[in-house]
């Protein structure tokens, strides 16, 4: 009897303790500068080296480039840069492996959408992702 | 009163018959209002003491509207049927499980004036009448053709046989100093001493079997939805299983009804404070016992079958009798 | 003439007390199980298979899917066998950061037994405290490392983030009110008869009978045998820190539920004096070649998780990826022991087996 007393007094003492839930969809839950977000892209930086498509273990990542227009410069750039988010374990390896941090996480991580056609994001989409990008990388 | 009893000695008509369900219209709707907000209440107290707000988007910062929706929800909801369910049967079990819930409350002595059948043996009449949903939840589980529904349904016939007969055993010893069972009776006899001080006892195992017939933690066996999933009423949808839950509260409230005018004095004032209306008294004693179901639900497991059995015949039942033996002696010496 | 005859009843896959996608066909006789039998693999993803097609370094994530409640202990586990057979030095404020997130990460996979066993016994309230208190965890190893379950922190060599500033600190405030809440828990169930009825007794097997099952970790220790790998084979600076290894003496369910709860406290222990003796500088990463080629040759070690002995062995030719990687997912062989287990018991004790044995649905399958 004694234990059932004791328990029903730690449950009464828990009633008048401050809530812990999170009014997330209210309220944006804010994330550690480190959380692994939707990444963005930085078509300007990149150099086509392929690490980043190479180290993806579940190869969502597709890429081409092509000659940089101006034909005094060397190497290439970006043409097309696809993440396919249906299958993207957002691991942070493509990040680790940039070369020149073309590719960098941000903060976002709201992925839910009404079509999975929605989960392909190109370069266009990676790029205007703007906000809320880590810091350190 | 006088009104209703020369409408109980007349002749059965169609007028008579559409007076009985205004008559009984207020109630249900009392009793229907009271369920929506005992399952929000239910809600809240649970959330509150889980560290959560419980429902607080549909009506408002509170939830107030979420019971409405939720059974708005079940109302438009299909009505499945599983295709091997015995079909009649299958029909017939929400409504069985439900109409007792609503006859026990005409027993039941709100306050003084608000009696809707005053009827000598009101207390035997609650006892017998809700002991019938019982068969409606065994009917449930029989007729969904469902493995689970079937043991819940089992569990709950073997629970109810155990656990009705030290429920009746506890009144004895109420029956035993008000010398009636009428209930009015019985709450006019408090006036100056609630019987929870003289039947302590009494009110633990009434308390206690109470918990068990009305298949709340740490009884919930028949519906136990860690084990059995949800029980009896595994295969029910939309509105019949509404009539479940609906009968499972209108229960809580009868038995809470029934606490309060057993063992806590009813409608009686605490001397002194006689200018509160007793509808007041009725309530706040009754909101007592509601919040005291909700906490152990909060607060404690299930129990095992097995145990619950042991519980009820080697414990509860020897105790109940000794309640009997010794209130027989306490009366005879002292009163 | 009443004839009884045997039911055949699905537990599962869809059923609210197992822990995921696991599905027993249990005979019952009214209430009474007769037989049992585990039907696995619904979550299979091949991580073995999908390894050898991985380098060392991919693989990591994959691991996190593993023990989803625990993944610090897998990420461990592959570094760790990796290291071993290419011999290469960690430094050690990497393997301070290492423990910090291990234990951190055994007392949230514990908290979260404790909440869902609590749950299958029929209250709900522990689940929701015990969350509280793991929320906090998450919150801390998600600003360590940036992921909330699937870390992905330890590297080949090293780990993959220093600890950010003012994180040592808030490890070493939590110590205390992870003790208090400790308290709480105790003083909220451990005494409480209902719970001692369901548990004690229940699900009991001897020590022979845990050896002859390859059990470990706690479906181990409650019988009474004091094996801990954290003390037994010193793996990582696990020899620096003064713990106990809680024992259980009836090997019942009751036993497990002591074992862990008391695990946790050591836990604590642990965390309290890494915390302490946590180097104020140093590097995370130790030196490690660009493309990870462990030499020829193959490699088995072993570490504690919080389910028991987690095993991962690599047979390796040279290459950047493994020919053939295999883990030792403790969930898998505790969960063996069950159909004896559920023999002659009843429905209501199944529930209360199944979750005292604690397992991951996701190690279980792979």
């Amino acid at each position: 009897m004694k234990g059932l007393a004791k328990g029903l007094a730690y449950t009464i003492r828990n009633m008048s303790k401050e809530n812990v839930s999170y009014s997330y969809p209210d309220e944006p839950m804010p994330m550690p500068d480190r959380f692994r977000g939707i990444q963005k892209f930085y078509p300007e930086k990149c150099i086509v080296c392929n690490q980043c498509v190479n180290i993806c273990p579940t190869d969502c990542i597709q890429l081409t480039g092509k000659k940089h227009p101006d034909p005094n410069r060397k190497g290439k750039i970006i043409e097309t840069y696809d993440i396919n988010f249906e299958i993207c374990i957002l691991c942070d390896l493509c990040t680790e492996v940039c070369p020149t941090e073309a590719i960098v996480m941000t903060n976002n991580f709201e992925l839910a959408d009404y079509s999975r056609d929605e989960h392909f994001k190109d370069l266009r989409w990676l790029d205007e992702n703007d906000t809320h990008i880590r810091e350190e990388n | 009163m006088e009104w209703v009893s020369g409408l109980l000695a007349s002749e059965p008509s169609s007028s008579n018959f559409f007076t009985y369900i205004f008559i009984s219209l207020p109630l249900l709707s009392v009793v229907l209002g009271f369920v929506t907000y005992a399952i929000l209440a239910e809600r809240k107290v649970l959330g509150y003491i889980q560290l959560r707000y419980g429902p607080n988007r549909t009506g408002g910062k509170f939830g107030l509207l979420q019971t409405v929706a939720d059974v708005l929800k079940l109302l438009i909801k299909e009505d499945t049927r599983p295709k091997q369910a015995d079909r009649p049967l299958f029909w017939l079990a929400p409504i069985i499980a439900f109409v007792p819930s609503f006859m026990v409350l005409s027993a039941i002595p709100f306050t003084e004036s608000v009696v809707f059948a005053n009827f000598g043996v009101g207390l035997l009449y609650f006892i017998a009448v809700s002991g019938l949903t019982t068969i409606g939840i065994l009917t449930a589980g029989w007729a969904s053709n469902n493995k689970y529904a079937l043991m819940g349904g089992m569990r709950s016939a073997a629970q109810m046989i155990s656990y009705e007969i030290p429920l009746l055993m506890s009144l004895v010893g109420v029956v035993l100093f008000s010398g009636s069972m009428n209930l009015i009776e019985i709450v006019e006899q408090q006036q100056y001493v609630p019987y929870i001080l003289v039947q302590p006892i009494g009110f633990i195992i009434f308390v206690i079997a109470a918990t068990a017939e009305l298949n709340r933690i740490p009884f919930d066996l028949p519906e136990a939805e860690s084990e059995l999933i949800a029980g009896y009423h595994v295969e029910y949808s939309g509105f019949r299983f509404a009539f479940f839950m609906l009968a499972e509260y209108v229960y809580l409230f009868a038995m809470s009804a029934l606490i309060t005018v057993l063992f806590l004095g009813g409608w009686q004032p605490i001397p002194g404070l006689g200018f509160i209306p007793d509808f007041v008294w009725f309530a706040i004693k009754f909101s007592i016992v509601v919040y005291m179901f909700m906490w152990i639900r909060a607060t404690w497991p299930r129990l095992r079958a097995d145990q619950l059995m042991e519980f009820g015949w080697k414990i509860l039942l020897p105790a109940a009798m000794a309640n009997i033996f010794l209130s027989a002696i306490v009366k005879e010496l002292f009163f | 003439m009443i004839r009884t005859e045997e039911m055949l009843l699905n537990v599962g896959p869809q059923h609210p007390s197992t822990h995921g996608v696991f599905r027993l066909v249990v005979k019952v006789d009214g209430e009474i199980i007769k037989e049992a039998t585990p039907v696995i693999g619904y979550l299979h993803r091949g991580t073995e298979k999908l390894a050898e097609d991985l380098q060392y370094t991919q693989i990591i994530p994959y691991t996190d899917r593993m023990d989803y409640l625990s993944a610090m202990t897998n990420n461990y586990v592959i570094c760790h066998a990796v290291e071993t057979l290419m011999d290469l030095e960690v430094p050690e404020r990497a393997e301070y950061l290492r423990i910090i997130a291990m234990e951190l990460g055994r007392i949230a996979s514990h908290l979260v037994w404790y909440g869902t066993y609590l749950m299958d016994i029929g209250t709900t309230s522990p689940f929701l405290y015990a969350f509280r208190e793991r929320e906090m965890i998450i919150n801390l190893l998600n600003e360590l490392c940036g992921a909330r379950l699937t870390f992905n922190y330890m590297r080949i060599g090293g780990v993959k983030w220093d600890a950010p500033e003012g994180w040592i600190d808030k490890v070493r405030e939590f110590i205390p009110y992870m003790r208090e809440q400790l308290d709480g828990y105790h003083e909220f169930v451990t005494g409480n008869e209902i719970f001692l009825n369901r548990v004690k007794g229940v699900g009991q097997y001897t020590q022979e009978e845990a050896i002859q099952y390859s059990l470990s970790g706690a479906n181990l220790r409650c019988t009474g045998i004091a094996y801990d790998l954290r003390k037994a084979e010193p793996y990582s600076i696990y020899h620096r820190f003064e713990f106990d290894i809680p024992v259980g003496e009836t090997g019942d369910a009751w036993a497990r539920y002591q074992c862990r709860m008391a695990e946790m406290a050591e836990s604590l222990k642990i965390l309290e004096q890494a915390v302490e003796q946590f180097p104020e500088d140093g590097k995370i990463m130790g030196k490690v070649p660009r493309i990870i080629k462990p030499p020829k040759g193959e490699v088995y070690v072993r570490i504690e998780s919080p389910r028991g002995e987690i095993g991962c062995y690599i047979a390796s030719e040279g290459k950047k990826t493994p020919y053939r990687l295999k883990f030792r997912r403790p969930s898998f062989y505790n969960l063996q022991i069950l159909p004896k287990l559920l023999e002659g018991e009843n429905m209501a004790n199944l529930i209360a087996i199944l979750g005292g044995v604690d397992i991951v649905l996701g190690e279980v399958d792979g």
